[in-house]
């Protein structure tokens, strides 16, 4: 058995063994959910504390046709403005409409007690709109006028197909809301798996530095199988992660959420996926939510993006990796490591901006560049996948950040190889540039 | 024969010579003191016979081939810094250690076994690292250095933490594996124990080799032809029948029963005669030659006195 496995696999068990590791990865996915699903549960519940409103209406045509919600409670008052305003501190605020609000929308007055809020403001807004509207609307005597109103409302989706594609026999319904969506999450777990697993190596290498594990370890492997393990036993442990997420998701989405949504949902969501839109139509239901349903749903789908998750990330990790290497060997901790980290975080940092820029064009000069240059392809190009870009484009691309890995790795090693004995003072860009001439 | 000779070492740092032209041959099945002050070079030699650096010029033959990547593995290093995995278990670090150096999983389990009983430390194997104390992590590097038997095993300062009933213990483990064949290199700057163990020695001072040979040897040659005589009797006849044959110098205030004098004798005296003298003038009780300690020879050497 060669040394780099046995270091991988000492790397590997240490660090799945660990009870962190087993909690973040079962959490991480319930963690996912909750952050999506937080944000709607917030609103739901923040809605409680009511705002009572009195309301003085000259006019005497609107405060009928105010109407409650959630938040606000109008309450008519026979108070003047100027009594009220006095008498009626406890009440959220009080609204007075002129007497002339047909002709002057502008004569609306709120008296806020406290601060005032947007979303207060917005409804009385809209309501009192809503209000007049109608008014002026029943002054022109028109004949069946609900029925006319209720005939005109339209609401328009567009539901996207590949023209180059829905030749060929599989034709899907592709909506880019749903591939935006998706690019952006994939986006995001590349960049934050580089971040975390890059760091978790760097850590590691001054670990070892420090307790001189690398003073034995040196005298039984070569500095280089030595750092090749590490990233690689870090990198199976990634690896393993996401694969259990991978199982977790396609699991839901394959073989739970069929189950779980209403049967004409399904029927409709495979319908599109089998091309025939029409099909889809008929059910009576948001098609944007219809094809993420049948996008999260459709097995071949899935995993090809999970295929080319894995590979991107694996790469860019690698790449990354190295780098996070070579400075945990140059210095002494992690606090030294801060200012020579910069050219690593940097490009990982781009290429984050430059995802946000290129989801939302991704066919874009930028978004093509991007998503060949190795630094920043692994995010970029993940984010670009869901829009199922051409396939030469992505090997192409794959191909690049593996030969820069090698490269990167052959660089790291001769940083690796002197960081590791050097200790004390706190290396420059300069003497790291030197390190890689050194002759052993 | 020798095991391991290094042939005209020279290694540079940015802004220093570490080694310049270092020569020397380590007899097979000797304990070999690699000795000198603080920052001489010796770690940097010892990291060149290791392969962890190479040197700018000059050969390391290990038997009579240059040492080779693979040859590592007949190598066990004990560096001055220990170090070990904190987080992990004492018994699982062990067997990866000594899988690094080649031995199955099996072998290793099994000769661990073996240490452990005879270190009496059975109840470790599942302890962390980090439970451990200090003397105690030395005794697991220590096993883990000689667990895959190496014909040659490098010693830093192995004695450094430990209590005197320990490193005792250590050293007889020492002398027993030079007994079982293998050959040791043994750095440090504990005089004492270079005297104990050491066969032969090399003595680095300024990246320079400045001393080397056989321990017994060295220190006769150094002796500085001083002697001791312990007497029954007058010191006065004796001073007279001593006079012109040798310089007689005052004794050190000594705890035996006995008087005693030292005597400074020319190189080329006879000391035969010395003694015949001697014994005509007291009742001669003891005549012995004063052999200088290696500490001795070690300070004069690196002051450049000897």
């Amino acid at each position: 058995m060669s040394n780099v496995s046995i270091i991988i696999g000492r790397e590997f068990n240490e660090r799945v063994r660990k009870k962190s590791f087993i909690i973040t990865t079962l959490l991480m996915p319930v963690l996912m959910l909750a952050l999506m699903v937080a944000p709607a549960l917030i609103m739901q519940f923040s809605g409680g504390d009511e705002k009572r409103i009195a309301v003085i209406d000259e006019s005497g045509r609107i405060a009928p046709l105010l109407t409650d919600d959630d938040e606000l409670r109008f309450e008519t008052t026979d108070l003047p403005a100027d009594a009220a305003r006095k008498v009626l501190t406890d009440r959220f605020a009080i609204l007075c409409i002129g007497g002339d609000i047909l002709d002057n929308p502008s004569n609306v007055k709120l008296y806020v007690n406290g601060s005032s809020s947007l979303t207060v403001e917005s409804n009385i807004e809209k309501q009192i709109e809503k209000i007049i509207e109608e008014e002026k609307l029943r002054s022109y005597d028109i004949e069946n006028l609900q029925q006319i109103l209720d005939d005109v409302k339209t609401s328009v989706t567009v539901q996207t197909f590949r023209n180059d594609k829905s030749q060929e026999e599989d034709s899907q319904a592709q909506s880019s809301l749903v591939a935006m969506g998706l690019g952006y999450i994939l986006g995001f777990v590349l960049y934050m798996f580089l971040l975390i697993y890059g760091a978790m190596v760097m850590q590691s290498v001054i670990e070892e530095k420090n307790s001189r594990v690398l003073e034995v370890m040196v005298s039984s492997v070569r500095p280089f199988d030595l750092m090749l393990g590490k990233i690689l036993g870090v990198a199976s442990v990634a690896v393993v992660q996401i694969l259990v997420w991978g199982i977790l998701v396609v699991g839901v989405g394959g073989v739970v959420l069929p189950h779980l949504m209403p049967e004409e949902v399904m029927a409709g969501a495979q319908a599109m996926q089998q091309g025939i839109p029409d099909a889809a139509a008929s059910v009576d239901m948001n098609p944007e939510v219809m094809q993420a349903v049948a996008a999260i749903t459709d097995l071949g789908y899935v995993v090809k993006i999970f295929a080319c998750l894995v590979l991107f990330l694996l790469g860019g990790y690698l790449l990354y990796s190295a780098m996070f290497a070579a400075v945990g060997s140059a210095v002494d901790n992690v606090q030294d490591a801060q200012q020579l980290q910069l050219p690593i975080t940097i490009p990982v940092i781009l290429a984050l901006l430059m995802m946000l820029a290129v989801i939302k064009d991704p066919n874009s000069q930028l978004a093509f560049w991007f998503s060949l240059v190795p630094f920043t392809s692994p995010v970029v190009m993940m984010a670009r996948i869901p829009y199922d870009i051409p396939m030469w484009e992505i090997l192409l691309s794959l191909a690049l950040l593996y030969a820069t890995f090698i490269g990167m790795v052959w660089l790291a090693a001769k940083i690796y190889r002197v960081g590791i004995f050097m200790y004390g003072k706190k290396p420059t860009f300069k003497e790291l540039a030197k390190w890689i001439r050194y002759k052993y | 024969m020798d095991l391991l000779t290094v042939k005209h070492v020279t290694k540079q740092y940015a802004g220093h010579k570490a080694l310049d032209d270092v020569s020397l041959s380590i007899p097979q099945g000797s304990v070999y003191g690699l000795l000198g002050p603080n920052g001489a070079g010796k770690t940097t030699l010892i990291r060149i016979i290791n392969r962890i650096t190479a040197p700018d010029s000059g050969q390391v033959f290990l038997g009579d081939r240059e040492i080779a990547p693979e040859d590592i593995r007949r190598i066990g290093y004990l560096p001055e810094e220990r170090g070990l995995y904190k987080k992990m278990k004492v018994g699982e670090q062990a067997v990866f250690f000594a899988r690094l150096k080649g031995l199955s999983r099996r072998d290793a389990i099994a000769r661990l076994k073996v240490w452990f009983r005879k270190f009496g430390i059975e109840g470790w194997w599942d302890k962390k690292v980090e439970e451990l104390s200090k003397g105690m992590a030395q005794k697991i590097q220590f096993i883990v250095t000689v667990l895959h038997e190496p014909e040659l095993l490098i010693f830093d300062e192995p004695f450094s933490g430990f209590d005197p009933i320990n490193a005792n213990l250590l050293k007889e483990e020492i002398l027993a594996l030079r007994d079982k064949g293998a050959t040791i290199i043994f750095s440090t700057h504990n005089m004492s124990s270079v005297e104990e163990i050491c066969d032969h020695i090399s003595l680095i001072n300024k990246s320079q080799n400045i001393l080397s040979g056989n321990v017994d040897e060295i220190r006769r040659r150094h002796g500085s032809n001083l002697f001791e005589v312990q007497f029954r009797g007058e010191e006065e006849p004796l001073r007279e029948r001593l006079a012109g044959r040798c310089e007689i110098l005052e004794s050190p205030e000594s705890e035996s029963a006995y008087r005693s004098l030292r005597l400074r004798v020319g190189q080329d005296a006879d000391i035969r005669a010395v003694i015949a003298a001697t014994n005509e003038a007291v009742e001669l009780r003891s005549f012995r030659e004063i052999i200088p300690s290696m500490n001795d020879i070690f300070i004069r050497a690196v002051n450049g006195t000897l």
